[in-house]
């Protein structure tokens, strides 16, 4: 195999780790620790103790999907280890990382607190809007910065065949 | 990569099993679980997950399939 390097397969690998990640930072940070929401909270408020403990289920479902993803990008970096024609950057993985929780961010927040409203950002107003549109927004910023990353990467080691 | 489906798989179905902490309430947990709504929980909650997974494998195959097939 005379590959040309490709940076792709790095890229896939930090996507998926950083959506995971991303994920349980919503999941521990938004749902347990602030309580501000649960995945399910927008259809049944956690107003009382069986509420909540449903709610409390679909969160471990979640959690769950969001553990299958990370595992993925794990398997795929492992993979990406063992291969010459990928440059191993610490810049273009960091990006995709950064990339990755964006997407996680952007795409939770357009599916599940615009679209379906499941839950918004931060349940405790009457006005759920402009927490919702601050999360996108953050999300955004993710997007920006680590695709940034990921182009200041380029530069970083042909092959590891090379070396 | 079968092997880690078939793991995440099996992890999911242990997962599936509601919590037994709080015996008075769990009948009523239980119920508000396994609703007619159930399927569509699931379905519309991994949604996000399921695309982002599917993308982050298109990415990492796409040279591939590329190579192979155009």
């Amino acid at each position: 195999m005379t590959d040309s390097p490709q940076r792709t397969p790095l890229i896939a690998a930090g996507l998926l780790m950083g959506a995971g990640l991303g994920g349980f930072v919503d999941g521990i940070v938004l749902h347990q620790m602030l309580q501000w929401h649960n995945m399910l909270s927008g259809k049944l408020p956690p107003d009382n103790l069986v509420a909540a403990k449903v709610n409390m289920y679909w969160d471990g479902v979640f959690h769950a999907g969001v553990w299958v993803m990370t595992v993925l990008g794990l398997r795929l970096l492992w993979a990406v280890g063992r291969r010459a024609d990928v440059p191993w950057s610490g810049r273009t993985f960091s990006g995709a990382l950064v990339l990755g929780w964006g997407l996680f961010n952007v795409v939770e927040g357009l599916i599940d607190h615009e679209l379906l409203g499941l839950h918004h950002v931060y349940e405790y107003t009457d006005n759920k809007l402009p927490w919702d549109l601050a999360f996108l927004a953050l999300g955004v910023l993710q997007l920006l910065g680590g695709w940034a990353l990921i182009r200041a990467g380029r530069a970083d080691g042909l092959t590891r065949a090379a070396g | 990569m079968k092997r880690l489906i078939l793991s995440a798989g099996l992890l999911s179905g242990w997962l599936s099993q509601p919590a037994w902490a709080c015996r008075v309430c769990r009948p009523r947990v239980q119920a508000g679980i396994h609703t007619a709504d159930y399927a569509a929980n699931l379905l519309w909650l991994l949604l996000p997950v399921a695309l982002l997974i599917g993308g982050g494998l298109a990415v990492y195959f796409a040279a591939d399939v590329k190579r192979r097939f155009f």
